[in-house]
């Protein structure tokens, strides 16, 4: 029998913790320079272009951490078993949700000092025109600032809540843990559900202001849970590398995360394919605008890629089962299919600044992106500080352990 | 640990932590398994068996009168009028895609999360899927006006037409997966009863009983290559059937969604509708079930813990379904477009009102009773609340499809829908349909997946040896 | 398992076909396989009432290619479904719709999606039965009544004699040492494999049988038979609604076939040139001096009033107020007496166009055509002051003929013509004239000629069109006469369009002119062709 023992080998490397710093300084120099480039792609549209990019690798790092809490809660409120040892990292991503929220400050200080460099719907009613002049009752700097800081509480409470009940077992080993947090899930996926969905809205859909989707949120959540098992795997990865986590994790759970992420890969194409469709064929310009932006300034090479390097080429590739049981196989798709996730990001929000799309402007959002998720690196790396990477008191972590994959 | 066993085979809906509560109960062995759902099809059928069929029987007959008298005398005998041409029959045919979706989900898609308890109900949930295909694609089918020309849709080389299907339409679409969806599905349920079938064989005691299934199982006989090609390729169909599922009630919705029509053209339509899908069918499942276990005998393999997993996921789906609903009118006031927002009050304040609240009170409201365990694990109230939640689920539809349509661009053509006789009559014959053909499943065919439930049983009881720690004799 | 024993020889016993060796639960039938697998079997099987796992390994069996096969036939249904769907609707049969191109590969996905998975499937359920070589219901092991466990609640192993290995006493002795329940030796199937006469037979009879309506059908579909069809179902073939040329009672005219309302146009057809519609010009005809005028005009009017349902058509000319029904509504400078009774004013008639015209109208059998050429003659006799005064005929009616010699009628078709235009005038020629007319215009159509075999007593032959009087008239004339018909021949302004007309009226003429055609009318190229023929 396998046993996890609550030693050095389910917590991460020494060398890491001291890299934290460093990291959070390379990432605002990374962003400091990302603003540098974004001057010389267009002087003119610098406020426009960098808030833009801030939001996207915000997304890009926020969709994960969500993506981790949806998946730290849908594991207790179906009793899963098999999931109990890769849990807990999942945990600390997503508790990293209250320090995000703290990256919001730039964005809400923006609005509060009425600039429309982000979202063109901070204005007075008289200065717009058109259907965003009509919903200014709904998106204003104040009620806006409100309902981010009631999503991001929500959330912050949520999984603060149960990483502290998952941290109570590792001391105590208590059963009822369990069953609490399993109690408690399923309200909480109710309060999860109804605010990703309207953070979606507030955050990325309104940067149109006159366009609306319903199923944008559904849209983003897929997309972010397809990055969270990327990141997830990778991490466990570079964890093993590290001689960590060898006996916690096997190929089974890496087999099973991958299919999850295949399964949702195809939930996001399906996604995109229903929003895209339908506007589509009923083809009413008010719609479409939305996908004419994409399609404009350069931006439409990206659309079109998307599908690919999102849906396409990775389905072919993770379709079969022994891509899915090989390492090396599953951490190529996992790197892709991040980089597809940032693709994503870039498509959702870039090409609302109306600035043609360019190499330079890529590349300067890529150390935007870079800085983004180094800060990103160093939160978890000080959330997983003296954390055990495992719950090796869960009371379901033998099945864990022993469980193998079927046929598929 | 003696204590917790016993607890067990009292509830098994109670789970320690770390321990899987057993899915059968009773104490069962393979053989009493088999001679458990065996005797379902062996032994003289129960009174009310008789009666049901004779109630259900008559409504079918009735049913096929009255497709004949509306092939003779056209579709005017229905309440469908200007501005309101989809009326009823289009309401039936989503109402029982709908029902056909929750066996795909039990056994393909609970199959791939692993769900061993799909194995009690998947066979009778997948029969079920099988005879609401049936009687949706009924529905469309004598919509059409000259109902037996409706081979035209398919596109083959016509000798006399000169042209082909239009399949930029989404009701070609819907042709071609409603279709698709009857094929696998009828694959699927085919394949997984072979080797119950064969079981059936192996017990006749009749030469004719033994000809009749043991042609239908196709000479089974339980090798062990005939089991590792047979899982592999049931693994592969699970796999298939899980984004079809999915795709068929998207292309239903889309037959709505991509029209320009207010209430209907959403983006979220799609998983919208699959959502309500599981959701009417698990509550149809149940419905079916609570008295198929009752007058069967069958409480041992479909156990309270089966009937109130369903119920957790008619919960889930119906909590999503009342989370589309609001982000629907959300996003109607949100748009500030005029005919979105006008439609959607209309929908809860205009003429429809009653069909409304009728919707959101069952769909919304009724399932959100399964928040307590005690209402979950009732079988009384669970088919009561399961019965609401499809009256709720004909009545979404109803209110889609009518309200929208009720009120065109053109405040002129405005109208009332009224059902006439026909419609209501026909809805009704539906379920005699439906019926017939499910009880006929019971009375003839395997109602319970033995050789899955078998290979559950000796998973579980792997499990329990490995939590007694003699696990140096077996191998894994 | 046993393909190798086939051939079966009756007169011998039946031949050992291996050992079978029956255990309780699968731990036992596991132990079992992996002894027998060390011991170096290789053709050996187990039967299981549920896939046990572990046995494959235990037995060595190798993985199933299904997957790949599946893989295929799912490619082969994207593959089938996008090229279907294109060629289907932007190559074989393309039209426009919604505003959608024709190849719109968006709307493609949903059905290329669920074929792709409808042919993984079907592949997927064939290829599974078909590896597994099913169905198959002869097996030896089936005799063994023992065996109908292996559904039920027992695990067996069986050892085929065919392995390399195999001996009747080691395999004996192996499997007993695994302690099975029961250890048996498989006989071979001995019952005859040869399906009865008397069963296939009657499958092939009940074939037989089964294609016979679809036999028929494919007979009906693709033969000609005289009769009308047979109605299985009605096809919307009996409507209560009119079809052109049936009578009705709802009009004083006693016609379904209704004209535009006066002075107006239907939408989109105003081509802003009266000739165009008229078949003459207007302008002109306002003209002529006052007392013609103001009788044409106040005709017209009058004619209006007192039959406003069956009001004549746009452009409908002046008419004598006394006339009443359409058949007459023709004006009188143009139409002297119409009848061959009154064959004596023909001549009087310096219009060139006139003959007599009584053209039957075809749909309109059940008419009284007596009464309606009784009308018409009364009508003209009113109308035309000259029949009514014999007496002074040549100054009365020479003073008509030189202040209203006729309709000014264009001389040229007011609409440019082409080979397309021609082929329209061909094609409506062909649906609306040529039943009466001829194809030819001989006045020998079909109808024409059915009343004549059946000698109609008030049928009047229809009018050759190649007649002199017929071929000189100008265009205009013959627009005119299309539009409002003329004797018993309808108008058929209400069913052709003004270009319809006009094409129509291009194609008369150009079979006028085929019958008067001299050699150099030929195109050059085709000339050498002609003069080949001859």
């Amino acid at each position: 029998m396998i046993q996890i023992k609550n030693d050095e080998s389910i917590r991460i490397p020494e060398s890491w913790r001291s890299k934290a710093i460093p990291m959070i300084v390379v990432g605002i120099i990374a962003v400091g320079i990302s603003f540098f480039l974004f001057r010389l792609v267009s002087d003119k549209d610098v406020m426009k272009l960098v808030s833009h990019s801030y939001l996207a690798n915000l997304m890009f790092c926020m969709t994960i951490a969500i993506g981790a809490m949806f998946f730290v809660l849908v594991q207790y409120v179906v009793r899963s078993g098999w999931s109990a040892t890769v849990r807990r990292l999942a945990e600390i991503i997503s508790s990293v949700i209250p320090w995000l929220a703290m990256l919001f400050i730039p964005i809400l200080v923006m609005l509060v000092l009425g600039r429309k460099d982000l979202y063109e719907w901070n204005a007075s009613r008289e200065e717009l025109h058109g259907l965003a002049a009509e919903k200014t009752g709904y998106l204003n700097w104040w009620f806006f600032s409100l309902r981010s800081v009631i999503y991001l509480s929500i959330w912050s409470v949520i999984v603060t809540w149960v990483h502290r009940m998952s941290r109570r077992q590792d001391e105590t080993g208590e059963v009822e843990i369990t069953l609490k947090i399993q109690k408690y899930s399923g309200p909480m996926i109710v309060l999860f559900a109804l605010s990703v969905s309207f953070a979606a809205f507030d955050w990325v859909m309104s940067l149109q202001a006159d366009w609306y989707s319903t199923i944008f949120g559904v849209y983003m959540f897929a997309g972010g849970m397809v990055a969270f098992f990327a990141t997830m795997m990778l991490l466990f990865d570079l964890l093993q590398r590290c001689g960590k986590l060898r006996d916690a994790v096997n190929v089974e759970h890496f087999h099973d995360m991958s299919k999850i992420m295949f399964g949702f890969n195809m939930f996001w194409a399906y996604c995109g394919f229903s929003q895209f469709m339908l506007y589509w064929y009923a083809d009413i310009p008010e719609e479409t605008s939305w996908f004419r932006t994409r399609i404009e300034n350069g931006w439409d090479t990206l659309s079109y890629v998307l599908i690919a390097v999102h849906f396409i080429i990775p389905f072919l590739g993770l379709m079969s089962r022994h891509v899915r049981r090989n390492r090396v196989g599953v951490v190529f798709w996992c790197a892709w299919l991040l980089v597809a996730h940032w693709m994503d990001m870039v498509f959702m929000v870039m090409p609302n600044t109306h600035v043609p799309a360019s190499g330079l402007l890529f590349i300067a959002h890529l150390i935007g992106t870079i800085g983004m998720v180094s800060i990103f690196a160093a939160f978890l790396i000080l959330r997983a500080s003296d954390v055990p990477l495992v719950a090796h008191r869960d009371p379901r972590l033998r099945e864990a352990l022993t469980y193998s994959n079927p046929i598929l | 640990m003696a204590s917790i066993a016993t607890s067990f085979e009292i509830d098994n809906t109670i789970e320690i932590p770390g321990r899987r509560a057993p899915l059968v109960t009773g104490n069962q062995t393979l053989g009493s398994v088999t001679e458990m759902v065996s005797s379902v099809a062996e032994r003289p059928q129960p009174k009310i068996w008789y009666i049901a069929f004779a109630i259900s029987f008559s409504m079918m007959v009735m049913f096929f009168s009255l497709i004949a008298y509306l092939i003779y005398m056209g579709v005017g005998i229905w309440g469908n009028m200007s501005p309101v041409f989809w009326a009823w029959p289009i309401v039936n045919f989503v109402f029982w895609v709908g029902i056909a979706h929750a066996g795909t989900l039990i056994s393909a898609v609970l199959f791939l999360f692993r769900q061993n308890w799909r194995t009690s109900i998947n066979r009778a949930a997948e029969a079920m899927t099988i005879f609401a295909v049936v009687c949706a694609g009924i529905f469309p089918g004598i919509h059409v006006g000259r109902a037996w020309l409706a081979f035209w849709l398919t596109p083959y080389p016509s000798l006399n037409l000169w042209m082909w299907p239009q399949f930029r339409s989404p009701l070609l679409w819907d042709v071609f997966a409603v279709s698709t969806y009857a094929s696998v599905s009828l694959m699927f349920w085919y394949m997984g009863m072979i080797p119950d079938l064969a079981t059936y064989r192996d017990r006749s005691k009749t030469k004719l009983r033994r000809l009749i299934y043991g042609i239908l199982c196709l000479g089974w006989t339980g090798s062990t290559r005939h089991w590792m090609r047979y899982e592999k390729a049931y693994t592969i169909l699970a796999a298939l059937a899980t984004p079809l599922v999915l795709s068929v009630h998207t292309v239903v919705s889309f037959d709505f969604a991509v029209s320009q029509l207010p209430g209907w053209h959403t983006t979220i339509f799609p998983p919208y509708f699959v959502a309500g899908a599981i959701f009417s069918g698990f509550a149809m499942v149940i419905t079916l079930l609570v008295p198929v276990r009752k007058i069967y005998g069958l409480e041992h393999l479909i156990t309270m813990r089966h009937l109130e997993n369903m119920n957790k996921i008619i919960l889930v789906t119906g909590s999503l379904v009342g989370l589309a609903y609001a982000t629907e009118f959300f996003m109607a006031w949100y748009s500030f477009n005029g005919f979105e927002s006008y439609t959607f009050i209309n929908r809860a304040f205009g003429p429809y009102w009653w069909a409304y609240w009728i919707m959101v009170s069952c769909n919304v409201i009724c399932p959100q009773l399964f928040w307590f365990k005690k209402l979950r694990t009732s079988p009384v109230l669970m088919v009561i609340i399961s019965i609401f939640v499809n009256i709720g689920m004909w009545f979404e539809r109803f209110v889609i499809t009518v309200t929208s349509l009720s009120r065109d661009f053109l405040p002129s053509s405005w109208g009332y829908f009224r059902p006439t006789i026909f419609d209501m009559l026909m809805l009704a014959g539906s379920f005699g349909l439906f019926m017939t053909l499910f009880l006929l499943f019971c009375r003839f065919l395997p109602t319970i997946a033995m050789a899955e439930v078998k290979g559950v049983m000796s998973a579980h009881a792997h499990a329990e040896a490995h939590l007694a720690g003699d696990h140096g004799q077996h191998h894994h | 398992m046993s393909e190798h024993h086939e051939k079966k020889d009756r007169s011998r016993p039946p031949q050992s076909q291996g050992w079978i060796a029956e255990y309780v639960d699968e731990h036992g039938l596991l132990e079992a396989a992996r002894k027998v697998r060390e011991a170096g079997y290789t053709k050996t099987d187990a039967f299981t009432p549920y896939p046990v796992h572990g046995i494959d390994h235990a037995l060595g069996i190798r993985p199933t290619v299904l997957p790949f096969i599946v893989l295929v036939g799912g490619f082969t249904g994207l593959g089938t479904a996008l090229l279907m769907q294109y060629w289907m609707n932007a190559v074989d049969y393309p039209y426009l719709i919604s505003g959608k191109p024709l190849g719109s590969w968006p709307a493609f996905i949903p059905v290329t999606f669920e074929l792709t998975v409808l042919f993984s499937a079907i592949t997927t359920f064939l290829g599974s039965i078909l590896l597994n070589r099913l169905p198959k219901y002869s097996n030896p092991v089936f005799t063994s009544p023992r065996f109908d466990r292996a559904t039920d609640d027992r695990f067996f192993l069986y050892v085929d004699s065919s392995d390399r290995y195999f001996n009747k006493n080691s395999v004996q002795n192996l499997l007993s040492s695994t302690n099975p329940e029961s250890l048996e030796e498989v006989m071979e199937d001995a019952s005859s494999t040869v399906i009865p006469r008397a069963v296939w037979l009657s499958v092939l009879l009940l074939l037989v049988i089964a294609s016979i309506p679809m036999a028929i059908i494919l007979k009906m579909r693709n033969s000609n038979s005289p009769s009308p069809r047979w109605h299985v179902f009605f096809d919307m073939d009996f409507q209560p609604k009119k079809k052109p040329q049936q009578i009705s009672t709802l009009f004083a005219d006693g016609r379904a076939m209704r004209s535009p309302v006066l002075g107006t146009v239907a939408r989109g057809q105003w081509e802003g040139n009266d000739a165009f519609y008229l078949g003459y010009d207007p302008a002109k005809l306002a003209a002529h001096a006052g007392r013609d005028r103001s009788r044409f005009v106040g005709a017209s009017l009058a004619a209006a009033m007192q039959d406003p349902v069956g009001a004549p058509a746009l452009g409908q000319p002046p008419t004598p107020d006394e006339e009443k029904s359409p058949e007459s509504a023709i004006p009188a400078g143009s139409n002297v007496p119409a009848k061959s009774e009154t064959s004596d004013e023909m001549d009087e008639s310096s219009n060139a166009a006139e003959k007599p015209s009584d053209e039957p109208s075809p749909g309109d059998e059940a008419t009284d055509g007596k009464v309606m050429v009784e009308e018409t003659q009364t009508a003209n006799d009113a109308a035309s002051p000259s029949s009514g005064e014999p007496a002074n005929p040549s100054q009365d009616g020479a003073a008509l003929a030189s202040a209203v010699p006729t309709l000014p009628f264009v001389t040229n078709i007011p609409m440019e013509i082409d080979a397309q235009v021609m082929e329209l005038g061909k094609k409506k020629f062909e649906i609306y004239c040529s039943v009466c007319h001829g194809v030819g215009g001989d006045g020998d159509g079909l109808v024409a000629r059915r009343a004549e075999e059946i000698a109609q007593s008030y049928w009047l032959p229809p009018t050759s069109l190649h007649a002199d009087a017929v071929r000189s008239q100008p265009v205009g004339q013959v627009f005119y006469t299309i539009s409002n018909g003329k004797g018993k021949m309808a108008g058929y302004g209400a069913v052709l369009t003004p270009k319809e007309r006009w094409a129509v009226v291009l194609y008369v003429k150009a079979l006028q002119r085929s019958r008067n055609a001299s050699e150099s009318d030929v195109p050059l190229e085709m000339q050498s062709k002609l003069s080949q023929s001859k």
